[in-house]
């Protein structure tokens, strides 16, 4: 039945929304999907390819990806090699001219930021390393704004007629933005100086914004499974050192986590990681404001 | 639901590769069945890409050609080691093959925790995903499958136990890092179990039910939206009870 309810909400909708030419965004991630919504908000028709329950190095192929791939006029994803298992193969199947690389349509978030950890020496033996440096700029909010003004300038681009909408939009986003990150870090004051142990790489940039200290994580190597010697040895590391927290994504296995967390008292935290990953995480406000507070509660602030 | 996926430059590659996959799949599965060892594919596959693995962890930088040399010879040499078990224990191979299966899976697992390199081609040996498949890869597929065809059909009176090893080898090798293991397994074994009553007409009967399988579950993965590959899986399933029951209906009419 619900089946049949949601059906008769999408035709409803369909009847309702103005067949305008929206711009068609595809997202790679929900984040870069929020990101769209705030600059371009009723002028964009946006697509999400992945959740936040998902893990985006890697994805299923569905027909719909390649349809809406299709039809984008911009795609917007974190790039720096993080789509690398599916982004190209899906480009090249939609063959859609506008969004290939190097077009106007293509337009990858991380690769306008500076990165963190770009390896020296590419050594593969290290681990799933990036050579584009870690690609998940987006939980550092001041990165998140310098994308966010080079979105404004891409829609511009594509879009001249509602350029200025676009830009008004980005100012009003500006002012809240640079108002919550004043709170947030005021918030966040207890934090500084703390030490976590993280799952993945993942954090690297919202750690570094907020002046704590990654001291291990629980894979042994980039995108290789936590094994028991690696736990065993993470174990004995935190009896000789203040650890605040372990942290993890909503899409990523608890069990490690929870493993280490059980023998050495320190809180396993779960964070939405990107828009979606929780109730309240719904925005990328809702997104940094429950990640302050999940954080704070776990070390007892 | 979503009705922009039903095109055919979307669905035609995918359709494609598997009616190739196809081809050599059913009259292969059917020996496979009469021979009762049925994950054979799934251990050729995983020492494909052990194969690949080592290669890598001997620091052999890759191509893509070396690669699919690799994975080929591997896959060749673990068929003869299974050919030669079958010659020395014929009671047990199942119970030989499903070992091999782990054994090789888990020194995959081994080689690639003190060294990661080969772990991307290493999944995407395996988990080839349907839709990816775009109309110049199917080229090669069309190749080997019309050379496999062509070797086991020419050899039809006297068919040696090594020639069916070997052709298996390449077949699954060449299938699987386009459509994936599961769809292999499914292709392999659905359509050959639904028609294994059947003496000549089971060729194609088989195919039709693999290919309305195929047909089937990429417009309903594209309706629905749901991963395309296993969308595809659970049709072969449907679609092999469907004429397989609709078959032994009319038969008893005719009895």
């Amino acid at each position: 039945m619900p089946y049949i309810k949601s059906l008769i909400v999408i035709c409803l909708l369909c009847v309702a929304l103005p067949s305008q030419a929206a711009l068609n965004i595809f997202a790679c991630e929900p984040e870069w999907a929020s990101l769209s919504q705030e600059i371009g908000g009723e002028k964009l028709s946006i697509y999400s390819a992945t959740t936040a329950k998902q893990d985006v190095h890697s994805i299923q192929a569905r027909p719909s990806l390649i349809a809406k791939m299709r039809r984008a006029d911009l795609v917007v994803c974190t790039g720096a090699e993080l789509e690398a298992g599916w982004l190209p193969l899906l480009l090249q199947r939609a063959s859609n001219r506008k969004v290939q690389p190097g077009q106007l349509g293509y337009f990858m978030a991380a690769e306008h930021v500076e990165r963190l950890d770009v390896p020296q020496v590419l050594d593969r033996s290290m681990g799933d390393i990036h050579a584009g440096g870690n690609p998940h700029v987006h939980l550092d909010p001041y990165r998140l704004l310098i994308i966010a003004q080079l979105l404004n300038k891409r829609l511009g681009a594509i879009d001249p007629s509602n350029a200025a909408f676009y830009q008004a939009r980005l100012e009003d986003f500006q002012t809240r933005w640079q108002a919550a990150i004043n709170r947030w870090q005021a918030q966040a004051q207890p934090l500084k100086g703390l030490s976590v142990v993280t799952h993945h790489k993942d954090w690297r940039y919202l750690l570094d914004w907020l002046g704590m200290k990654a001291v291990a994580t629980l894979e042994p190597k980039p995108g290789l499974p936590p094994n028991a010697s690696h736990l065993a040895k993470l174990k004995k590391q935190m009896a000789e050192q203040s650890v605040a927290m372990v942290i993890r994504t909503a899409y990523q296995e608890a069990r490690p986590s929870k493993w280490l967390s059980g023998k050495t008292a320190i809180p396993a935290v779960q964070l939405p990681y990107t828009v979606g990953g929780s109730a309240k995480a719904s925005d990328l406000f809702g997104l940094f404001d429950e990640t302050l507070a999940l954080m704070l509660e776990a070390s007892g602030q | 639901m979503n009705l922009d996926g039903l095109d055919i430059s979307i669905l035609g590659p995918a359709l494609l590769a598997g009616l190739l996959v196809l081809t050599t799949h059913i009259p292969l599965g059917r020996e496979v069945l009469r021979r009762g060892i049925i994950f054979l594919d799934l251990a050729v596959a995983q020492i494909a890409g052990l194969g690949v693995i080592i290669s890598y962890s001997f620091g052999w930088e890759s191509g893509s050609w070396q690669i699919q040399f690799m994975a080929m010879t591997a896959a060749l040499l673990g068929a003869s080691l299974l050919y030669w078990c079958e010659k020395r224990w014929p009671e047990v191979q199942e119970a030989i093959i499903g070992c091999v299966f782990v054994l090789a899976a888990c020194a995959g697992i081994v080689v690639l925790s003190s060294n990661p390199h080969g772990g991307e081609e290493f999944k995407e040996l395996l988990a080839g995903q349907i839709l990816w498949v775009s109309y110049e890869q199917l080229i090669p597929l069309a190749v080997v499958s019309i050379g496999v065809l062509a070797l086991w059909c020419s050899a039809y009176n006297k068919r040696h136990p090594l020639l069916f090893y070997g052709l298996f080898a390449v077949a699954v090798t060449s299938s699987v890092q386009l459509v994936g293991v599961y769809l292999v397994f499914a292709s392999l074994i659905i359509p050959a179990l639904a028609v294994r009553k059947f003496k000549a007409k089971g060729l194609a009967i088989g195919f039709i039910i693999g290919a309305l399988g195929y047909v089937f579950g990429l417009c309903l993965s594209a309706i629905l939206d749901w991963p395309s590959g296993a969308t595809i899986v659970w049709c072969l399933a449907i679609s092999g009870i469907a004429v397989a029951s609709f078959l032994s209906k009319r038969e008893k009419v005719l009895d």
